[in-house]
């Protein structure tokens, strides 16, 4: 992957988990209480954990667009992009998690 | 096991919280020292922060690999428990970090290529924006780690 296609990828990463987050798109869920992976959604599994497979989503996402973007766009990605488009990410994630302390 | 993998978990994190403190303020702005005297603050962030990158960025992958390591035993047992406790508080910053770990772990590829030499000049204010938003994950991290980790002593 060349410089101008990881920059994209990083760009694209935080935006990917963020929305993968919200809108509850896992790659797979993982069952603690049974030690098992699944793809869909069982309840009868117990607890389960989300946060392996929206990284695996976002991260398997953001390397297919980086790839897939056209060369000349990926250049044209500015350095700034690159500290604040996640900078402005983490700023919404805890915008939305202010839900846990009022 | 569990132990073991949180204490390594735990001594990876102060390594990685080491190297980014001291890259992130070598960022910063050179100020000559009055009279030839460096300060302790002078000599922390007088390091070449190029020699930084590769292990911030081994470290910070291998300390989220851990947390993903150490994170079943938690969601089965510490998370229900500060639920029963009605602390969702402590729920929401443990949320955060993991958002940010995540986050975190996307931004590596960008971080490194922004740190490869020869320094790009064009690059200097996305190099320091990006190792300040880093080391602000890995300090917000490190300490509700351990916050979380010692609930049970901190809470009356």
């Amino acid at each position: 992957m060349t410089g101008s296609r990881l920059t994209v990828f990083s760009i694209v990463f935080g935006i990917l988990y963020v929305v993968s987050f919200y809108y509850d798109l896992a790659l797979f869920r993982y069952y603690p209480e049974v030690g098992e992976f699944h793809f869909l959604r069982n309840d009868r599994l117990g607890v389960v954990i989300l946060w392996y497979g929206w990284i695996a989503t976002s991260a398997l996402a953001s390397a297919c667009i980086a790839f897939a973007v056209p060369r000349t766009l990926a250049d044209r990605v500015t350095p700034g992009l690159a500290w604040i488009i996640p900078t402005a990410v983490v700023i919404g994630m805890l915008i939305y998690e202010r839900r846990w302390f009022v | 096991m569990i132990v073991v993998l949180l204490i390594l978990h735990g001594l990876l994190a102060v390594a990685l919280l080491g190297a980014i403190t001291h890259q992130a303020l070598s960022v910063l702005p050179t100020v000559t020292p009055a009279r030839d005297r460096w300060s302790f603050l002078d000599r922390f962030r007088g390091v070449d922060g190029t020699a930084y990158a590769m292990p911030i960025v081994v470290l910070f992958a291998l300390t989220t690999l851990g947390g993903a390591l150490v994170y079943p035993p938690y969601r089965i047992d510490v998370r229900p428990a500060l639920e029963d406790m009605q602390n969702s508080a402590a729920n929401g910053v443990f949320e955060i970090k993991e958002h940010l770990g995540a986050i975190g772990l996307g931004l590596l590829p960008v971080y490194w290529l922004f740190w490869q030499r020869p320094l790009a000049p064009e690059r200097a204010v996305a190099r320091r924006n990006l190792t300040w938003l880093l080391a602000f994950f890995v300090w917000w991290n490190f300490i509700v780690g351990h916050v979380l980790n010692n609930i049970r002593g901190l809470l009356p």
